[in-house]
């Protein structure tokens, strides 16, 4: 019954109503349309994160990270490697020597990261090989064949087939270099690691180093699913004591300081909105209550009591702020599911995020439970709101406000 | 117009509770406008500081080539010409010769790939105030024959005070450079990846490791500030032609320019839709006003008040609203981002960590920049312009005999 008076008092004042119903509605939609598509930044860049720079999980000597140096060696790989196999969960894993030396062409010279993998098992953990915008993955068996992005390659001004000469120090100490030919270049997301990143074969690198074929730097591992991270990462401290096992989040904390931050800076950006929506409704209520004095002291008058003007007046603000929001909430979906399909470029902005590490096309993503979350919001706002003008209510006298002149 | 103001004046506050309402949305949206476009661009010119202050200057100047190469091969010695040039740029404050490139350098077992810069230590000194960065040792004195290393680095090599490195490179066309440096001191800088960066020595010094006598890489220039780096820039390239190229901050490190880009990217669309909130707040004001005083403006049009005068009230009235919430809103942001500007909010936690990886201070600084508040009050005003079409198209559709009868 209140519930129905309720409904029809909102649309007693069309225009009025009308107002707040669009401010709430839009107000909502940007606000959920914003976090789909920072939830599909986000999200992107993780998986970037994962499957072409860090993998789920790095396994390294204990010194290694502190100070990346040749003779911070994991001695018997293949041992490892099979312990960590036996973990459920591990999908892949592959072993890694790195190098941070100089590249040299016949025209300049670079720092850079030359990291030696096995083609075959890289190809199982990272998507590297799906990069290359010309060449192959070390297909042919020919010697010192490198990769190289194609941010390098301009810098170096290279091109495929081109020679360039690694310059490095063995495992006693000698300086030394190699001739490798290019055989493909790459081109990721990051332009950081296109310029920074060079990759050669395992065997290569370690026949030029003069080092053991069965040990190496890295370990990278890569699970079925991200969920797995925290047990696969708990056993695989427990069974390799001497050696320092890392996730994803504490190798790269910038990509998982943005995943972390996202929860956060989300509800304060839904938070400002709603509350600037709260103004705009108590504003609306405000009135919504004021110009009908005569007519809620008539009510009491005859009858009413005060706990039903209280949830009449309680639900038509809730009512108000649910009907907006539910429109709000369902635009913001249908705006989200047609850029999550069809994406967004970043245009103007492309090169500022690219640097960054992050996609120019973005597909927005939204998560049912977070919409909920928000409706849940909109809901305590319309409850807050509603407190003001709903007092105003009660605090009429009937006697006097059947007599107001309006 | 005295008049009208009064009327208008008097006219909003008819109605206190709704006014009072509307102007705190204002001036909530004000407060929370100002004080985020303050945290932003404190922070970006804390990080353009960063950028500036320890290493690359506002402006540097280069052989046209040696930006792409980055090479030895791409030196100047500067002409007269030039040096009068800059002697005569009112803006600039002050310049200084570096000679930088990537060597190797090795102690014992240790090799390291590090950039070698090669400076005039008192003049870097007072530019970049590089000896207050010592931690262990002693600063480069003028023809110095040793070096300076950065903390990490030294650490990563295993070396300390005393000790003598040795460094192999390229030198001018191919040459081949090396030399021994005995370490005079190590520096540690507050941004950590200056910290892995490289190591110093005298100009003179590095002129003969490379090869290249009299030459430098670049000549780095201060500007008395950050406003006029652009049209420095101009000056310098009109005076100086292709001869040299003349790069600025940003150009040089995009990173940090993209970032400070992206993050503004982000920025204005929460702004945005907080301003269209709060513009809606104030469009409901107004549409209840006009709605409640059809009936006096049709009286104020019957008894001989001309329309345009009637609307010009509702001008004052739209605008006065708008403008008491900025000014209110400024009253409290004003005084405590002042404060804050002398007392940044130091940060912790992961947040401190990554602004720690990308160099910065983990801190959020503020400025008080007379735009941050001009913007504020102009978009304000451009809103209530917007608002005012409303009741402009009203009093002129006033229908006299319809409005005095409602």
């Amino acid at each position: 019954m209140i519930l129905a008076v309720a409904w029809r008092n909102i649309w007693r004042s069309k225009t009025r109503s009308l107002v707040i119903l669009i401010a709430i509605c839009l107000g909502l939609a940007s606000g959920i349309f914003y976090m789909a598509f920072y939830k599909g930044m986000v999200d992107q860049r993780i998986n970037t994160a994962i499957k072409t720079e860090a993998s789920h999980i790095q396994i390294h000597h204990k010194n290694y990270l502190n100070n990346p140096d040749k003779k911070f060696l994991i001695a018997n790989t293949d041992s490892v490697v099979k312990v960590i196999q036996s973990i459920p969960g591990v999908k892949a894993t592959t072993s890694r020597i790195i190098m941070n030396t100089m590249i040299q062409s016949p025209t300049t010279g670079s720092g850079v990261k030359v990291t030696g993998i096995v083609p075959k098992d890289e190809k199982n953990v990272t998507n590297l090989y799906t990069k290359l915008i010309e060449g192959s993955y070390f297909d042919n068996g020919k010697r010192n064949p490198i990769i190289i992005g194609k941010k390098l390659a301009e810098k170096l001004k290279v091109k495929m087939k081109s020679k360039v000469v690694v310059t490095l120090q063995d495992m006693q100490g000698n300086m030394t270099g190699a001739a490798f030919k290019i055989v493909g270049i790459f081109e990721t997301s990051n332009t950081a690691f296109d310029e920074n990143c060079v990759f050669v074969r395992k065997s290569d690198l370690s026949r030029v180093m003069a080092m053991n074929p069965n040990s190496s730097h890295e370990i990278a591992v890569l699970l079925d699913r991200n969920d797995e991270l925290k047990t696969v990462d708990q056993s695989l401290k427990s069974k390799l004591p001497n050696l320092d096992v890392k996730t994803w989040r504490e190798i790269m904390p910038e990509v998982s300081l943005v995943e972390s931050s996202f929860g956060l800076t989300m509800v304060i950006f839904i938070g400002i909105i709603l509350l600037a929506l709260l103004f705009g409704i108590i504003n609306t209520m405000l009135m919504a209550v004021l110009e009908r004095t005569k007519e809620l002291g008539m009510l009491m008058a005859i009858g009413m009591n005060k706990a039903r003007v209280f949830t009449m007046i309680l639900l038509e603000t809730v009512m108000l702020s649910l009907f907006g929001g539910f429109c709000g909430i369902l635009l913001g979906w249908a705006l989200n599911l047609y850029f999550g399909v069809k994406g967004i470029d970043l245009g103007a902005w492309s090169a500022a995020y690219k640097s960054m590490g992050f996609d120019t096309l973005v597909y927005t993503k939204l998560s049912l439970s977070i919409s909920l979350e928000v409706a849940g919001m909109v809901v305590i706002t319309g409850i807050i709101a509603s407190i003001y003008p709903a007092m105003k209510a009660l605090k009429l006298k009937p006697a006097e406000a059947i007599r107001i002149d309006m | 117009m005295r008049t009208n103001l009064k009327l208008a004046w008097r006219n909003i506050w008819r109605n206190r509770r709704r006014t009072i309402i509307t102007v705190a949305s204002i001036f909530f949206g004000v407060l929370l406008s100002t004080f985020m476009t303050s945290m932003q661009e404190g922070t970006y010119s804390k990080m353009i500081d960063n950028v500036v202050g320890f290493y690359s200057g506002y402006i540097q100047i280069h052989h046209p080539e040696y930006w792409d190469n980055k090479t030895i091969d791409y030196t100047f010695a500067p002409s007269d010409s030039l040096i009068q040039t800059l002697n005569n740029t009112p803006d600039i404050t002050s310049f200084v010769p570096r000679l930088e490139s990537f060597t190797l350098m090795s102690y014992g077992n240790n090799t390291k790939g590090a950039a070698l810069i090669g400076i005039d230590p008192e003049k870097e000194n007072k530019m970049t105030n590089l000896s207050h960065w010592i931690e262990k040792g002693t600063y480069l004195k003028s023809g110095d024959d040793g070096i300076l290393l950065a903390v990490n680095l030294a650490k990563n090599l295993d070396v300390n005070v005393g000790d003598t490195l040795v460094l192999i490179s390229q030198g001018y066309h191919g040459a081949s450079a090396a030399a021994l440096f005995p370490v005079r001191g190590i520096l540690k800088f507050p941004a950590p990846t200056m910290n892995n960066l490289g190591g110093y020595i005298d100009i003179k010094a590095a002129q003969n490791f490379f090869s290249v006598p009299n030459k430098y890489t670049s000549l780095v220039l201060m500007v008395n500030d950050y406003s006029n780096v652009s049209k420095a820039k101009r000056h310098l390239v009109a005076q100086l032609g292709d001869h040299y190229e003349v790069m600025t901050w940003d150009e040089m490190d995009p990173l940090t320019k993209n970032m400070i880009d992206a993050d503004r990217s982000g920025a204005y669309i929460t702004k945005g839709i907080l301003y269209a909130l709060v513009g809606f707040g104030i469009f409901g004001t107004i549409i209840m006003m006009i709605a409640e005083r059809r009936k006096e403006m049709g009286i104020m049009v019957a008894i001989g008040m001309q329309k345009s005068r009637l609307s010009k009230i509702l001008f004052y009235e739209t605008s006065l609203i708008g403008f008491v919430g900025v000014f209110a809103g400024f009253a409290i942001s004003f005084p405590l981002i002042l404060y804050l500007v002398y007392h940044p909010i130091p940060l912790t936690g992961e947040t401190a960590k990554a602004y720690e990886q990308f160099g910065f201070e983990a801190a959020m600084y503020f400025s008080a920049k007379w735009f941050i508040f001009a913007r504020q009050a102009l978009i304000i005003f451009i809103i209530t312009m917007i608002v005012y079409l409303y009741p402009l198209v009203k009093t002129y559709n006033l229908k006299l005999t319809k409005a005095l009868h409602s």
